[in-house]
C-alpha cells in the first residue's frame, strides 16, 4: 500500500484510434455425441452464437457475464486456441481462419494470453526461466543463451519480480507472484493484443490490486490492447474503457464503460449490475435491487425467442415468438439487443 | 439480547512435515443472539480453521486446539467427545460451506440427505421427516420441493445446491449459523438470490449468522458488525457502518483502499504491498508490519493487542500501535 492518495487518471483519448481486431458473426458450437461404437452428433452446445465486434488499439475492452455464458470460450476462439464453427476473427485485417499453420504460428507472436489460475497454468517441473523463455525458443528468437538469459531476467524485472529466482519452480511462489510470471510468459514475445482470461479471479483481495495496476502500467508502457474477460463488474469498470455484455454466447450490451454502468438498456445488465454488492454499508438502504429469478438456461438447449426471456423481469409476449432481438445503436457507441429498447 | 457465543483464546496450530502452523492465535469474541457477524480475511487468515474448530472438526492430526474455550449458551464445547459433540452440530450450530458439490454426498438423494438429521436430531419418522424438508426447500425457494426430494445432487444448478445446502442447515432450527464462503463460487445474480434469502431466514427464525468471506461488500450488505483477520489473529472488529467509516487498523484500510469504485471514478488502486506473512514462521510484532507503510518501530517488536478504540463507538476493537486517525488526518491536510 504506498501512502501517496491515488491521482485522478483520465480516461484514455481513443477516437483516433484504428481497429486492430474485428470479430464478425462468430459462432463456436462444441458438438454433443451419442451412441457407443458408431457416434453421431445429437445436438450442440452453442457457447459462443455469433457476436461480432471490434477493438480498438491501445485500448481495454471487458468482457463479462456470468458462468456459462461463453465468454471465456469467446476468447479462446478469437486467438483460434479453438477452431470456430462459423465467423471470422480479422487481426490487423487479416483473416485468421485462411492463414495456414505457420503463418498462424507466426501470428500468435503478436497475440497471447494470460489465464485465470496461476496454479495450472505453468508447468510444475519447469523452472521460471524456461517457463518465461519457451515461447523465445518455439519462435526461435534470442538464440544466443546468454541474451536469452538477460531478456528473461528483463521481463522478470518489468513484471515485479526479483530476478535471483529465475531457477526457481512454480511452487516456490505466492499465487500473485506466478500470476506475474504468467503474464512474463505472455509478454516475451512482445504481442500488440493480449486475452486476460479472468487473471485476477484466483488471487486474495490485497494481491487483486497489485496484478491489475500492473496490467494497467504495461499498456500505458507498451501500447498494448487487451481483452479483459471477467466476472468481477466493479474490476472492469475500473480498467475497462468498452465493456460488453454477454449472456448464453451473445452480446446483449456493448458501449463505452460508464455509459453502460451509468445508463444500462438491456433488462439483463441492469440486474446484473445491481447485483454487485457495494463496499459501504451506507448506501444500503437507498439502493433498489432487481433480482433475476432462476438459473441460465443450458446452451445446448436455448429458448425459442429472446434468450434472456426465461428470466426477464419485464418480458412481454413478442420476446417468445419473434426471433432474437437484433443488436442495434441505441444512443451512439452504445448497442443493445432487446426488443424493449427497439419498440420504445 | 443475551450472549450465545463466547469465544475464548482461542489458538489453533497444525504440526506437519514442514513444520507448525500457527493458524489460529488467541482469538477472542462474544456473538449474541440473533446477531450477523461478518469475517473477513484472506486465504491462510485463520477465518476458516477457526470456524472449523468451533465445529469440533479440526483434523486432529495434524491439527490441534492447543488452548482456548468456545463458551456456546455457557457450556465448554472445547474438549466436548464426538458423541457430544454431534448433538451440537446440526441441531445447534449448523455450518454450510464454500462448494455445495463436494459438500453433498453425490450418491444420496437430496431428501435423504435433508432429512438425516431430522431423524437425528428431531426424532421424526420418515414420512414426518420427508414432509418437513418439502417444506424447507420451497422455504429457500427450490420450486417442485416435493418432486425434487428424490432427486440428486447433480440434477440441481450451483445456486441450487447451495439452496439445498442452507435448507439442511435450516432444518432444525439452529440459534447459529455458520456460512464458509457460501456464495464465492456463485455468480453475482446467484449471490444477490442467495443474500436476499438469507436476510429474510434472518428475520423470520432470529438465529445468529458467522458469515466467513473475503468480500468486503457482502459484509457491508448482511453484517451488523465486521470482523477482520489476519495471519490468524482479530485485528479490528466492530458495528460495521462504524469501522467502514472510521477503520483503525491499517490492514482495514488497505483492504477498503484496494477496492475499485463503482461510482465511476478512476483512480490508481491503491495496492498492499507484498504477500500474507508465512504462518510456519509467525513474525515477532504486528504480522502486517512489514506490508504496512504506517508502521512505526514497536510495530516490527511487539504485537500489538485488540483494545477499544478512543473516540468511537464502545463496541469497536482495533489491533495498533499506530494512531490510524491521526495519521489520515495529517495525510488529507497535506493534500
Amino acid at each position: 500500500m504506498s501512502v501517496a492518495v491515488a491521482h485522478p487518471e483520465k480516461r484514455k483519448n481513443l477516437e483516433n484510434s484504428d481497429v486492430i481486431l474485428s470479430v464478425r458473426g462468430l459462432k463456436k458450437h462444441f458438438p454433443i455425441n451419442s451412441g457407443f461404437l458408431i457416434q453421431r452428433q445429437v445436438g450442440a452446445v452453442r457457447a459462443v452464437d455469433g457476436i461480432s465486434f471490434d477493438i480498438y488499439r491501445g485500448e481495454t475492452l471487458g468482457l463479462v457475464g456470468e458462468s456459462g455464458c461463453g465468454k471465456s470460450t469467446a476468447g479462446r476462439t478469437i486467438l483460434q486456441l479453438y477452431k470456430p464453427t462459423e465467423g471470422h476473427v480479422f487481426f490487423e485485417g487479416q483473416d485468421l481462419a485462411m492463414l495456414g499453420p505457420n503463418a498462424m504460428r507466426q501470428m500468435r507472436r503478436q497475440m497471447q494470453i494470460i489465464f485465470q489460475d496461476p496454479f495450472a497454468s505453468l508447468n510444475p517441473r519447469m523452472t521460471v526461466g524456461n517457463i518465461i523463455s519457451e515461447p523465445l525458443a518455439i519462435h526461435g528468437l534470442y538464440p544466443d543463451k546468454r541474451e536469452r538469459q538477460e531478456y528473461v531476467e528483463s521481463l522478470m524485472q518489468k513484471v515485479g519480480l526479483n530476478p535471483y529466482f529465475i531457477n526457481r519452480y512454480p511452487h516456490e511462489f505466492s499465487g500473485g507472484q506466478r500470476q506475474r510470471i504468467g503474464i512474463a510468459r505472455a509478454l516475451a514475445l512482445n504481442p500488440k493484443f493480449i486475452v486476460c482470461d479472468e487473471p485476477i479471479s484466483a488471487l486474495d483481495v490485497s494481491i487483486q490490486a497489485q496484478v491489475v495496476n500492473l496490467l494497467e502500467d504495461l499498456q500505458s508502457e507498451l501500447g498494448l490492447t487487451y481483452l479483459f474477460i471477467a466476472h468481477d463488474l466493479s474490476m472492469v469498470r475500473h480498467i475497462c474503457d468498452r465493456v460488453a455484455v454477454m449472456y448464453l454466447g451473445k452480446i446483449v450490451e456493448m458501449g463505452p464503460t460508464d455509459e453502460v454502468y451509468d445508463n444500462p438498456l438491456h433488462p439483463y445488465t441492469q440486474a446484473l449490475l445491481s447485483a454487485v454488492p457495494v463496499p459501504d454499508p451506507a448506501s444500503k438502504e437507498s439502493r433498489q435491487r432487481i433480482i433475476i429469478s432462476g438459473d441460465l438456461p443450458s446452451p445446448a438447449r436455448p429458448p425459442l425467442g429472446c434468450n434472456f426471456n426465461t428470466r426477464c423481469p419485464v418480458v412481454f409476449e413478442y420476446c417468445y415468438h419473434e426471433p432474437d432481438p437484433e443488436f442495434i445503436e441505441a444512443t451512439p457507441r452504445h448497442f443493445v439487443a432487446c426488443h424493449r429498447v427497439t419498440e420504445v | 439480547m443475551g450472549v450465545l457465543m463466547d469465544v475464548r483464546d482461542l489458538t489453533v496450530r497444525f504440526y506437519t512435515q514442514e513444520g507448525t502452523v500457527y493458524a489460529v492465535n488467541n482469538v477472542s469474541y462474544t456473538l449474541n443472539e440473533g446477531e450477523t457477524l461478518g469475517i473477513v480475511g484472506e486465504s491462510g487468515s485463520g477465518k476458516s480453521v477457526h470456524a472449523l474448530a468451533i465445529m469440533g472438526l479440526i483434523p486432529t492430526p495434524p491439527g490441534k486446539i492447543e488452548s482456548g474455550e468456545v463458551y456456546f449458551e455457557g457450556r465448554n464445547l472445547v474438549g466436548l467427545s464426538n458423541e457430544q459433540m454431534r448433538l451440537v452440530r446440526g441441531k445447534e450450530i449448523a455450518m454450510i460451506f464454500q462448494d455445495p458439490m463436494t459438500s453433498l454426498n453425490p450418491v444420496l438423494t437430496i431428501g435423504t440427505q435433508i432429512t438425516e438429521s431430522l431423524k437425528l436430531h428431531e426424532g421424526m419418522n420418515t414420512a414426518q421427516a420427508n414432509k418437513r424438508a418439502a417444506e424447507l426447500l420451497d422455504l429457500v425457494g427450490i420450486p417442485d420441493a416435493h418432486k425434487r426430494l428424490k432427486d440428486y445432487p447433480h440434477q440441481f444448478s450451483g445456486g441450487m445446491r447451495q439452496r439445498v445446502m442452507i435448507a439442511i442447515g435450516l432444518s432444525c432450527n439452529p440459534k447459529l449459523l455458520i456460512a464458509d464462503e457460501p456464495t464465492t463460487a456463485l455468480d453475482v445474480t446467484i449471490q444477490a438470490q442467495i443474500l436476499e434469502l438469507v436476510k429474510s431466514l434472518k428475520k423470520e427464525f432470529n438465529m445468529a449468522i458467522i458469515w466467513i468471506t473475503h468480500d468486503l461488500g457482502v459484509v457491508a450488505e448482511l453484517a451488523d458488525t465486521i470482523q477482520v483477520m489476519y495471519a490468524g489473529s482479530i485485528v479490528e472488529r466492530g458495528p460495521t457502518k462504524v469501522v467502514f467509516q472510521d477503520p483503525r487498523n491499517a490492514y482495514t484500510l488497505g483492504l477498503m483502499r484496494s477496492l475499485p469504485r463503482m461510482d465511476g471514478t478512476r483512480t490508481r488502486l491503491t495496492q498492499i504491498e507484498g504477500s500474507p506473512p508465512d504462518m510456519r514462521i509467525p513474525p515477532k510484532g504486528d504480522p502486517f508490519a512489514s506490508r504496512n507503510p504506517y508502521a512505526t518501530e514497536r510495530c516490527f517488536e511487539e504485537r500489538p493487542p485488540l483494545k477499544p478504540v478512543e473516540g468511537s463507538d464502545p463496541n469497536h476493537l482495533a489491533a495498533a500501535w499506530y494512531d490510524l486517525r491521526a495519521i489520515l488526518k495529517k495525510e488529507r491536510e497535506n493534500v
